[in-house]
């Protein structure tokens, strides 16, 4: 029953995203790529961040990697086909680097938790960022071009409106299907308590480092189709630290381990700084922060957590009918 | 030769600095088990706080380190007792750096608005002093810098060795409910490391100051030397906080001179990787034992 | 002879010269209740952390039906059938009590019945399916003791290690937590018990192992441990007629 309505209410969504650029402008067909994109890589954060309880704060390593891998490929391998379809194989082998990249990073830095781990994959980020910028064979400091994928007859903003959505489609069925899983189970238990979980025959160490891989791999596909995008960038257009600490806000807004908390604190977010608060450039730090502080201290589980409680609680006093709902 | 021990020279210089700006972070970690994230806030906001002294009523940096102190020990204070002390009774200590990195967000963009984007230096009459010492040479500046945080430092660890006030904060980090039980009044201790801690980064700021320019935004760049620090020396002594400094001055200043001056950040953040695969609790270890 | 499912030769362990567990040797009989008891810091958390791997041993070795276990990690261990529950709890705090057997059922021995059916099994076990979709967090004592043996019994071990699991119950608890044991056993489950409740043990165990001070100093069935004098010495102290001689 719940699943077909789930299925249902899904597809009028779907379909009712795939309409609205016709109703919308430019403008707002903007905010809501920006949503999309963001919402798709607050996603992949909390496959790591909020399944596994490794908060990395350094994910723009894989936006600035997966941007500039699909630069350097394209200027490598020269034109792999026109228009929209010149764009899959880089952004394709981008996310297979990012990827790779987390494979070997993997192994040594998922032995630091807490905050050891989330300020190292900052490090990291820095490190690589400052490599980037500073070793002329990558051009990071005085920028690269991507092609635009563009085909004609349409604009820029529905194009990328489309693909960043597809993105973030396939990025939250992703997380459906890692959450209800045997991998999701075992991500759970680690985030609860790593020794135990590895007392129960769950081979942490394995599970850690494929929701790393899978997580920078996503972040990389959408980082090179961002690159994409925008069409000339340098380091610090996509090696960001608000990049890798707005993952982090959206996510604990929604609530940190949801599964739809991710897309709920981006729109959230999004909302109050590119609508509400559009006009006023100077004061989006303050607002955030203040969003920060207000979320810990009156709803620690983010906006989810705070509707589940409340449900809890409906539930406490009501025993028969959290019964007949089991 | 002389490069070498210039290096040395400008290394030492940057580590007291160094050292100093990260003695509270690391008294704060290692006594509340908080990161707090606003460290840096407490230099930049020490080093405004010395741009408006000398700027408004010309009083020298170094001497308005005591009413700096004296301001942000308050502030840190009643920050801890309020905000931080919700947010780890409410969440967890996790929340409580949560909290701190949202108050830093709103703090930096405070201080934008107050100051304006620009970057600040603060040049009092012997900015542009030197010394020559043989072949080595050294601005007086940085030599002041340098015998403030140390003079600093000293007192601190005095401070915390030999005062009644010192014994009672070892002994809440060790056991927060033994010495809850022993008498002490764990939460106003908190509040007073919190404070101490706040303060001495404030002290910082105003030496930072004189020596290097600085903006609102350099409180990321702050609190990152701090951990930095605290993860090279070990977490909770003005010794551990000394001896990470200084290396972290040393690997800064050589890799600037044989390396190039824009990989520093790189350089840094490579040792601080491996250090914490290496050996995660510091060349010191925690002051405070296995505790936490 | 019955078949021996874990068997220690010299088993010894030190930590920085400091001897916990000094060659001990052990043989558990499949299918039995074996106890495990020694007065506090006799070395029993210990012996236990070297079964499941915690910690490598100093000397000597530990068999599992046959096998050498040494250089296996905790996890390999787990999936070749030795569970171990818990001590102090240590459940997955925000998750269902359901959940939290769930990920015993996923990840411990591979094959034999659905998850589904396991999970319910261990709850129907432990007495927790009214709890079964409350999150572990707010469960009492009692509760996330059988949760542990619940977990632990869900991951299908041949071998459940149970660290005192009646520490701390009030009588009405032990009596139900002894039940639940005898119930693991029933579906074939090896079980070795360590605990202070000597009711408990004495009741429940076909034969009990007593280590003082890192050394074993007697084995036997219940009834020959109670009166065993140096069990009772190294209880209660020397009798005093012998201090005072």
């Amino acid at each position: 029953m719940n699943r077909t309505l789930a299925l249902v209410l899904g597809a009028i969504i779907v379909i009712a995203a795939a309409l609205l650029p016709l109703w919308i402008g430019p403008f707002y067909t903007r905010v809501a790529q920006l949503f999309f994109f963001s919402a798709g890589m607050a996603i992949a954060w909390n496959i790591l961040g909020g399944f596994s309880g490794y908060w990395s704060f350094g994910h723009t390593v894989f936006i600035g990697m997966g941007a500039f891998s699909a630069a350097h490929i394209v200027h490598r391998l020269g034109p792999l086909g026109d228009g929209p379809l010149s764009m899959i194989v880089p952004i394709l082998l981008a996310g297979l680097i990012c990827g790779l990249f987390a494979a070997i990073l993997a192994y040594p830095i998922l032995r630091l938790r807490g905050i050891y781990f989330a300020i190292a994959m900052l490090g990291v980020s820095q490190v690589v960022g400052e490599l980037v910028n500073n070793v002329s064979w990558f051009q990071g400091g005085i920028g690269v071009f991507l092609q635009t994928p563009v085909p004609s007859g349409t604009t820029p903003e529905d194009f990328f409106y489309y693909i960043f959505g597809g993105l973030l489609l396939l990025c939250f069925l992703i997380s459906i299907a890692v959450r209800n899983s045997r991998f999701g189970y075992a991500l759970l238990s680690i985030r609860e308590d790593e020794d135990t979980a590895m007392m129960l025959g769950v081979a942490t160490e394995r599970y850690k480092i494929m929701a790393f891989v899978l997580s920078a791999t996503l972040v990389g596909i959408m980082g090179s189709v961002y690159g994409y995008s925008v069409g000339y960038f340098t380091t610090y257009t996509v090696f960001r630290l608000d990049f890798s600490l707005n993952l982090i806000v959206f996510c604990l807004i929604g609530g940190i381990g949801t599964l739809f908390g991710p897309i709920i604190g981006t729109a959230v977010m999004l909302f109050i700084t590119q609508v509400l608060l559009s006009r006023f450039l100077d004061i989006h730090l303050l607002i955030t922060g203040a969003m920060v502080v207000a979320i810990i201290l009156l709803m620690p589980g983010g906006i989810i957590g705070a509707l589940r409680s409340r449900k809890r609680q409906a539930n406490q006093v009501e025993p028969v009918e959290a019964e007949a709902r089991a | 030769m002389t490069l070498f021990l210039q290096t040395v020279l400008n290394g030492l210089v940057l580590g007291g600095i160094y050292s100093l700006a990260a003695v509270g972070f690391s008294l704060v970690f290692g006594v509340l088990g908080i990161v707090n994230l606003t460290h840096g806030i407490f230099v930049v906001a020490g080093a405004y706080g010395a741009l408006l002294f000398f700027g408004q009523i010309g009083i020298d940096p170094l001497v308005a380190i005591i009413p700096i102190g004296l301001v942000l020990f308050a502030v840190g204070y009643v920050y801890q007792r309020t905000i931080i002390q919700w947010a780890v009774s409410r969440a967890s200590l996790v929340a409580s750096l949560v909290v701190t990195f949202g108050v830093a967000m709103m703090a930096r963009n405070g201080l934008q608005l107050v100051f304006g984007p620009d970057v600040h230096t603060i040049t009092p009459a012997y900015s542009f002093m030197s010394l020559t010492l043989g072949p080595l040479r050294m601005d007086v500046v940085r030599l002041v810098a340098l015998g403030a945080s140390l003079v600093l430092l000293v007192v601190l660890a005095l401070v915390l060795a030999r005062t009644h006030f010192g014994r009672a904060i070892r002994a809440t980090a060790q056991q927060p409910l033994a010495a809850e039980l022993s008498g002490l009044n764990v939460r106003n201790l908190h509040g007073l490391t919190f404070g101490l801690g706040a303060a001495m980064a404030g002290a910082s700021g105003a030496i930072i100051g004189i020596v290097q320019p600085f903006t609102a935004a350099s409180e990321v760049a702050w609190t990152l030397n701090a951990f930095i620090v605290v993860v090279l020396g070990g977490i909770g002594s003005p010794a551990g906080a000394l001896v990470g400094g200084l290396l972290l001055g040393m690997i800064n200043a050589f890799t600037a001179q044989y390396i190039g001056p824009s990989l520093t950040q790189a350089a840094m953040f490579l040792v601080l990787v491996l250090m914490l695969l290496v050996r995660p609790s510091g060349l010191l270890g925690n002051a405070f034992g296995e505790s936490r | 002879m019955t078949e021996v499912i874990l068997s220690g030769r010299g088993v010894t362990k030190s930590f920085r010269g400091l001897t916990a567990i000094e060659n001990v040797d052990f043989e558990i009989p499949a299918g039995a209740i074996f106890g495990l008891i020694g007065p506090n810091g006799a070395g029993k958390s210990t012996l236990f952390n070297l079964i499941t791997g915690y910690y490598p041993l100093t000397g000597g070795e530990i068999r599992f039906k046959g096998e050498d276990t040494s250089g296996l990690p905790t996890y390999r261990r787990n999936q070749a059938g030795i569970a171990r529950a818990f001590q102090i709890s240590k459940p997955f705090p925000a998750l269902t009590v359901r959940e939290n057997v769930r990920v015993g059922a996923m990840f411990g021995r591979p094959g034999g019945s659905q998850p589904k059916n396991v999970v319910n099994e261990a709850l129907a076990i432990a007495g927790l399916e009214e709890l079964a979709d409350r999150t572990a967090e707010g469960l009492t004592v009692g509760s996330l003791r059988k949760l542990e043996i619940a977990r632990a019994y869900a991951t299908r071990p041949s071998l459940l290690l149970a660290d005192e699991p009646c520490a701390g119950l009030n009588p009405i608890e032990t009596e139900e937590m002894v039940n639940c044991l005898r119930k693991v056993r029933e579906r074939g489950t090896t079980v070795w018990l360590v605990e202070h409740d000597m009711k408990a043990v004495t009741s429940v165990c076909d034969r009990i192992l007593v280590i003082d001070a890192g050394q074993k100093i007697a084995e036997g069935t219940p009834q020959e441990i109670v009166a065993d004098p140096k069990v009772i010495s190294a209880y209660l102290g020397e009798p005093l007629e012998e201090q005072a001689s």
